[in-house]
């Protein structure tokens, strides 16, 4: 029982923030999570409908139609193709924003960091262009163009960026989406009062969802991000609590939207900006890493070495990084910005500024980004910070943990620059693969929850079992805060793995799970995956690869998980996502979805049951390549 | 002795307790598995609603006379005296529904599919912590208590 709250805290994979959670006293999810423990049955398996006044109806064995006659593969079919579009509208916002920032970038002939992103992407489109500026504005044109037009018209872009064995499969599913904003909006059109009703024809359209938010809101962010930000490369940094220096003015940054931080966080290191932390007695000032935001600061961490002091944890780790008093403020600009957070700003006196209203907290500054007001936004923010900094430092009793986390966590890893570790050709991978001593690859993404266990207890758990038969881990999302957290990402991991896992690790001097960073990286996952299957010449669902969301935790999630099912993927969850109560939605998933697409829906929430079973599919797609 | 005691002002009629029931009934299921769409998955306790009082949870009450034993006359429905729980045996259960005529409450009904049995509460005894209907309510509408007898 908590001391402070009538209350148990849930359990953690990361024992030191179980522990120092338990102890706070401020209350966290973690402590909410007891009082929600009694879940809706109707709920779970998504056969609840309050699309009407008539509802809301639940199908039970006495009622096995909603008043308006809707099945429960109806209903169950509605609320998925929902949440996915709703999942998928935000991944869409996210390249929407970071589109127009590097055509702003562009348009004002701004820094732009990552000449390979740019040559990468320059090719891929077919742009010949020398200037670098005027090439990346109509690299931006470009992708906005797509993701403006309308439902009936496809996308241009797609076909550049898909492997083509996919695209052609698409093609002949008649999945190929048009607008990428306007697929959202027909998806909750199809999804309302009595108009779709046919479940197979919803599961499709989420299928194409899937591949919008792929191939742009993930894919497409990240190397637009890289143009601006500079390309990730490898490194070892510091990860947890840890990172959190109170010599400095601090500043969490929570959100997916690293462009919108990428002139703040140059001014934050300029000569007179740290005059200024100087003057109200610090030594200047620091981001930390929170969320996915500050997984791709991570990633990029290279470029950031004097502002960025590394990545503290995970969505679920942001109440307890408040809790230690040691920050001044937090920056937000999407999800994942807990409502939990607001009661200890407030309690600890820590200044809340949102720059994107999409993510707007109730007692939060609102301060919407506008590109041309930069400087003057900046200069008014750290002010503002200073201000925060100077009314409660002093007076806020810190609560640090020193000892949480490790120094030694691989980062930087994408696309690029594992290519580069590997000496600029996948072949040393695919050998290592093609003569077991990598059995095969497991991307772990996604998001950290509270369920199926605890917090990241299931991803942590499966990762372990993993690694321990030979199968190598890329993480990309909030499940690599977990993991790089409890030591899995630090090269002394590969102690953990299999003897031939192990022996790889060792003689490279990598851990056994690699860190992508934020979910965005899924799209550089998607990327890795179409390299080696071209390199190999087989198409995505032969790879002795899966893909795993143990602990999903919302609609985005769902959207990456179509995109995974789109790209012909195994795909395990730890929990259903809301759709058991529909017969057809578990064929769809479970069964049809394997001539479909090739993909496959694993739900499991055991760990050494659930990796046995990813085993089994990576030693049967083996057998299947005769390696 | 432990019974479920209903407080209905409390009750929502969110059916999480019939879902709760099916789900202890079917073997090998959870909330995401439990079939709930067939008929043949019977709950054995019931909501009622009724525009002026709203919504009352029907459990059964496994009464200190209970009528559905003293009318029992193939010796299926027996009361224990350590538990106090009154048991349904369906290997002894000729169907004649007596029990079902007799309960005061209603709570007792033939089964949906074959109709030669009877859905009766067991209290969920092989459970070690309780009756899953009581773990289900998210508004502690229904509680064991401890009664005197």
């Amino acid at each position: 029982m908590n001391s402070n709250f009538n209350c148990k805290t849930c359990a953690s994979a990361d024992q030191k923030l179980e522990t120092f959670i338990s102890n706070l006293s401020q209350e966290t999810s973690h402590h909410r999570m007891e009082g929600q423990s009694v879940k809706c049955g109707f709920g779970l398996q998504g056969i609840c409908c309050r699309l009407c006044s008539n509802g809301p109806c639940r199908i039970t064995p006495n009622a096995q139609k909603g008043v308006c006659g809707a099945t429960a593969d109806t209903i169950v079919a509605r609320n998925f193709l929902r949440a996915v579009s709703a999942g998928s509208g935000c991944y869409i916002h996210i390249v929407e924003n970071t589109a127009r920032l590097l055509k702003k970038t562009a348009e004002s002939n701004g820094v732009l960091k990552g000449k390979q992103a740019l040559a990468k992407l320059a090719s891929l489109f077919e742009i010949d262009e020398s200037d670098e500026h005027i090439c990346a504005g109509k690299i931006a044109d470009m992708v906005l163009a797509d993701l403006y037009k309308p439902d009936y018209v496809k996308m241009e872009l797609v076909e550049k960026m898909a492997y083509k064995p996919r695209f052609d499969r698409w093609k002949e599913l008649g999945i190929l989406p048009g607008g990428a904003k306007s697929e959202v909006f027909t998806g909750v059109v199809k999804t309302s009062t009595n108009l779709n009703s046919d479940p197979v024809d919803m599961y499709l359209n989420c299928l194409k969802l899937g591949i919008s938010t792929g191939l742009y809101g993930l894919t497409l962010t990240n190397l637009l991000n890289d143009i601006m930000l500079g390309e990730p490369s490898i490194r070892l940094a510091s990860v947890g609590l840890r990172v959190i220096d109170t010599d400095y003015i601090n500043i969490m940054i929570t959100g997916h939207q690293h462009a919108m931080f990428a002139y703040l966080q140059d001014r934050l290191i300029e000569d007179d900006v740290i005059a200024k932390a100087k003057a109200v007695g610090a030594k200047g000032f620091k981001l930390v890493g929170c969320t996915c935001v500050g997984q791709d600061l991570q990633l990029r961490g290279e470029h950031y070495q004097k502002i960025f002091n590394g990545h503290a944890g995970n969505n679920f780790t942001s109440e307890a990084i408040l809790a230690t008093g040691a920050i001044d403020a937090v920056l937000s600009e999407f999800n994942c910005t807990l409502p939990g957070i607001e009661p200890i700003c407030d309690e600890l006196k820590i200044k809340q500024i949102c720059l994107d209203d999409v993510s707007k907290k109730a007692n939060a500054e609102m301060k919407p980004f506008v590109f041309e007001e930069k400087e003057n936004q900046s200069n008014e923010i750290i002010n503002s910070i200073i201000e925060s900094y100077q009314t409660r430092r002093g007076k806020i009793t810190l609560n640090m943990l020193p000892d949480h986390g490790n120094d030694d966590t691989l980062t930087g890893v994408s696309e690029g620059s594992l290519k580069s570790f590997l000496g600029g050709t996948w072949k040393p991978l695919i050998d290592l693969i093609v003569s077991g001593e990598i059995k095969g690859i497991a991307g772990i993404v996604g998001c950290s929850s509270l369920t199926a266990g605890g917090h990241d207890v299931l991803t942590v758990g499966l990762v372990k079992e993993l690694i321990a038969k030979d199968i190598l881990v890329l993480s990309a999302g909030c499940s690599s805060g977990g993991l790089e957290n409890v030591g899995l990402m630090s090269p002394s991991a590969a102690s953990l793995a299999g003897p031939k896992l192990r022996a790889v690790c060792e003689s490279l001097g990598i851990p056994p799970v690699l860190n992508f960073g934020p979910c965005l990286a899924i799209g550089r996952l998607e990327l890795v995956a179409t390299e080696l299957a071209e390199a190999i010449g087989i198409d995505l669902p032969q790879l002795p690869l899966v893909l795993s969301a143990p602990q999903w935790l919302e609609e985005q999630a769902l959207a990456d998980g179509a995109f995974g099912l789109a790209l012909g993927l195994p795909l395990h969850l730890g929990l259903p996502p809301f759709v058991t109560g529909s017969p057809v939605a578990v064929q769809v998933f479970t069964q049809d979805m394997l001539n479909l697409t090739g993909g496959q829906l694993i739900i499991d929430d055991n760990a050494q049951s659930a990796a046995n079973t990813l085993n089994g599919i990576i030693e049967q797609k083996r057998k299947e390549l005769n390696i | 002795m432990k019974r479920i005691i209903i407080d209905r002002e409390k009750c929502d009629g969110c059916l999480n307790c019939n879902v709760a029931c099916i789900s202890a009934h079917e073997e090998g299921s959870n909330f995401y598995t439990v079939n709930l769409g067939s008929v043949d998955s019977e709950t054995r306790n019931f909501i009622k609603f009724d525009a002026k009082t709203g919504y009352t949870p029907i459990f059964c009450r496994h009464c200190d006379e209970p009528e559905c034993v003293l009318s029992c006359m193939s010796g299926a429905m027996e009361k224990d005296p350590v538990t106090g729980h009154v048991k349904y045996d369906e290997s002894k259960c000729a169907a004649c529904y007596m029990c079902v005529m007799n309960c005061p409450f209603g709570v007792l009904k033939p089964d949906n599919k074959t109709r030669t049995k009877v859905i009766k509460c067991d209290f969920c005894e092989e459970k070690q912590d309780g009756p899953s209907c009581v773990k289900a309510c998210p508004k502690q509408a229904i509680e064991v208590k401890e009664v005197s007898r």
